[in-house]
């Protein structure tokens, strides 16, 4: 341990007690003791086989998943120093390796422990068909390779512009080949799953001993980039991640949106081109005008339309995965809509946060929000309806224009995407309700529900034609249409107040 | 003095238990620019958040444009306030945030092409607000609201970042919105730039 480092944990506090050993031992058997049965329930489970036509959605989901895990750790730094550190110890002449260590010590933690859920979820998604310990050893491995080499992968893309982008090129590969397995797993590419699925114990064995070759070659070099990696980058991932940690703990998810949203467009050249119809006529031309930079920048973020029209197959692969139409793609389907509408409110977001610009436009706050909501209303139309026609072309639907609730959905979906966009960080202040189950933090909750109540009362008609078939479609729609057209103008006639508020 | 812009009287705040600002009083005609000064916390901000309806005082009254002041659209049509800088809309550049208050408002003072000159914006027009520095992002904040038609200007600290030569050309800029017609408060620490503009100086003693 460096001198700097053992001067600071010798201030840092008391030393360890039997006390504390205790509480870390006990908390420890606690976390074995709630794993323990699923773990082992998981693994007996193993041997009773799979259904084949649930592969592929169990499959794409387990990629897609992969995916999100690289991202995420590509985001956030990976490695990431407590702020403290981050302003005392980055910049001064320590080795820069010790300075890092622990914290590349915490990502091999939280990789190993991603690996093993890795491990366990790939034979459970594709089944074991003999050899179960020496097969459940080999997926472990690769589970662990897999987590721990993409770990390190993403550290080295941290010290240089190269591995950065073998770390795109990995991420966009695990997204590809997630849509494939999801597609294709329960048709043409079925004969490739139960190929893999049976591959014999000697060939998994192979992958699994080349797999942890390559791990080890990354954490080498990873532990060797250590001492190279630019300060900048340390720096920059640290601040974000100490906005991230704060904007956690105070559940204020507008903050961490707006990090990366602002880490997009620093430093970025933007062809500026004029506002369509540059000469309003009336007051409701003019509250359009406003509302414009949606469009514009959702067409400035192509990557992004691609990866919602690409998401509008889930609601799809949830069926497959659950055999069905069940909560669960019911769920998938409306969360997907109200994510599509929620990505184009981030004009009414800044505002709600800083209305300093809604003043300085002096747009009446009804027009304003009228012109918002025709953006994520649309996107949640084309979204759902999409989800719909893949739902139905997956057969988990019957027979009948199903996609028609989508646009019926669509002003619900605003309503509710709006009204989120304007909520206030959870307020913490708020009464913890005790109740014979848990105890209720009312803030969060009140919080969590800001928005997506209004989502749902809207969407109700839809809810029990999806979830009870048997209902009349055309009486649905039309249930629907005036449901969602009722709730968004009811919301939009409530927005009277100051142009702040706009 | 002939068509009274604001007319504020006895104004008191307090925040916390602390008192800001005790019996302030301010009037300002059409065609005037007032410069507020006094030391850090006499209550300068504060006083520009009442005439902007944004801080409502404990005691007295304070009349903008014939009204009290509300946190409105149709107030915000004829006053305009620039403060901490605002939160720029993701995605847009430089000359489309200008291009954004030009097609809100119509009648503006200026064009995008003069309010890029004017305000020494013209190579950055095609960036990102975020990529400027913190005096190219008050300039834009300035361009912003001098684009615009308005008869109340209400300036927090307008000098901050700006270089020396850049606040001689907004002493100028102010000038002219005076001249035609405009009322402008700015509480400032520039004492040459109020000079420069001709302001009325009101001096804030920090309240006990």
């Amino acid at each position: 341990m460096n001198p700097a480092r053992a001067y600071l944990r010798s201030r840092r506090g008391r030393r360890m007690t039997w006390s504390d050993r205790y509480a870390a031992l006990f908390g420890l058997a606690l976390v074995a003791a709630v794993l323990g049965n699923p773990v082992v329930a998981t693994v007996q489970g193993l041997a009773a086989g799979v259904d084949a036509g649930r592969m592929g959605a169990g499959l794409g989901l387990l990629l897609a998943a992969y995916a999100g895990y690289l991202a995420l750790a590509r985001f956030l730094g990976p490695l990431v120093l407590p702020a403290a550190d981050a302003a005392w110890l980055v910049l001064s002449p320590l080795p820069r390796r010790s300075v890092l260590g622990r914290a590349a010590s915490v990502l091999l933690a939280v990789a190993a422990a991603a690996g093993a859920v890795l491990g366990l979820a790939v034979p459970a998604v594709l089944g074991v068909p003999d050899d179960l310990a020496v097969r459940l050893t080999a997926a472990l491995v690769l589970g662990l390779g897999a987590a721990v080499g993409g770990m390190a992968t993403a550290v080295l893309a941290q010290a240089s512009q190269t591995w950065d982008s073998w770390l795109l090129t990995m991420i966009a590969g695990a997204v590809l080949l997630a849509a494939a397995a999801a597609l294709l797993g329960g048709g043409p590419g079925r004969q490739v799953l139960l190929a893999v699925a049976g591959a014999p114990v000697a060939a998994v064995v192979a992958a699994a001993g080349l797999a942890a070759a390559v791990t080890a070659g990354l954490l080498r070099r990873a532990w060797i980039a250590l001492d190279r990696i630019p300060a900048a980058k340390i720096l920059s991932a640290s601040a974000r991640g100490g906005r991230v940690l704060s904007a956690a703990v105070t559940m204020d998810t507008g903050a961490l949106t707006w990090v990366a949203e602002d880490n997009h467009w620093r430093g970025r050249v933007l062809r500026s081109r004029p506002w369509p119809g540059s000469a309003p006529r009336s007051a409701w031309a003019a509250g359009l005008a406003p509302a414009w930079p949606e469009w514009r920048r959702a067409g400035r973020r192509p990557g992004r339309l691609a990866l919602l029209l690409g998401s509008t197959a889930l609601p799809a692969v949830a069926a497959q995965a659950a055999g069905g139409m069940s909560a669960l793609p019911v769920g998938v389907l409306l969360c997907g809509a109200l994510t599509a509408a929620v990505a184009f409110t981030t004009g009414a977001r800044r505002d709600g946060d800083n209305p300093s610009l809604a003043r300085l436009l002096a747009v009446g706050p009804r027009a304003l929000m009228a012109a918002r909501a025709v953006l994520p209303a649309l996107a949640a139309a084309l979204w759902s309806s999409l989800a719909l026609a893949g739902l139905a072309a997956a057969g988990a639907l019957p027979g009948g224009p199903w996609w028609l609730l989508g646009p019926a959905t669509a002003p619900a979906m605003a309503a509710g995407a709006l009204r989120m966009a304007r909520r206030r960080p959870a307020d913490h202040s708020m009464p913890v309700i005790e109740t014979a189950g848990a105890a209720l933090p009312m803030g969060p909750i009140i919080w969590a529900l800001t928005g997506a109540d209004l989502a749902l009362l809207g969407c109700l008609p839809a809810l029990v034609a999806l979830t009870g078939p048997s209902a009349s479609l055309t009486a649905s729609v039309i249930t629907q249409v005036l449901a969602g057209a009722g709730v968004l103008t009811a919301y939009l006639l409530r927005q009277g107040r100051g142009a702040g508020e706009g | 003095m002939s068509d009274v812009i604001i007319a504020a009287r006895g104004v008191e705040v307090e925040l916390g238990d602390a008192p800001v600002l005790r019996d302030v009083g301010l009037t300002a005609a059409a065609g005037e620019i007032i410069a507020v000064v006094g030391e850090n916390g006499a209550g300068k901000s504060t006083l520009l958040r009442c005439l902007a309806g944004l801080q409502p005082p404990l005691r007295g009254s304070v009349d903008v444009l014939g009204a009290p002041p509300v946190d409105a659209a149709a107030f915000w049509k004829r006053v305009v306030l620039v403060g901490d800088e605002p939160a720029w809309y993701p995605g847009l550049s430089v000359e489309e945030h200008l291009e954004l208050a030009r097609a809100v408002h119509r009648g503006g003072r200026l064009t995008v092409g003069e309010a890029l000159e004017t305000f020494e914006l013209a190579g950055r027009a095609d960036l990102s607000p975020l990529t400027l520095s913190n005096g190219q992002r008050q300039r834009l904040s300035l361009a912003m609201a001098l684009l615009r038609p308005s008869r109340l200007l209400l300036l927090d600290e307008p000098e901050r970042g700006l270089d020396a030569a850049f606040r001689a050309r907004l002493a100028t800029i102010l000038t002219g919105y005076a001249a035609g017609g405009g009322t402008v408060v700015m509480a400032t620490h520039d004492l040459r730039l109020a000079t420069a503009t001709g302001a009325r100086l009101i001096t804030l003693e920090t309240a006990s």
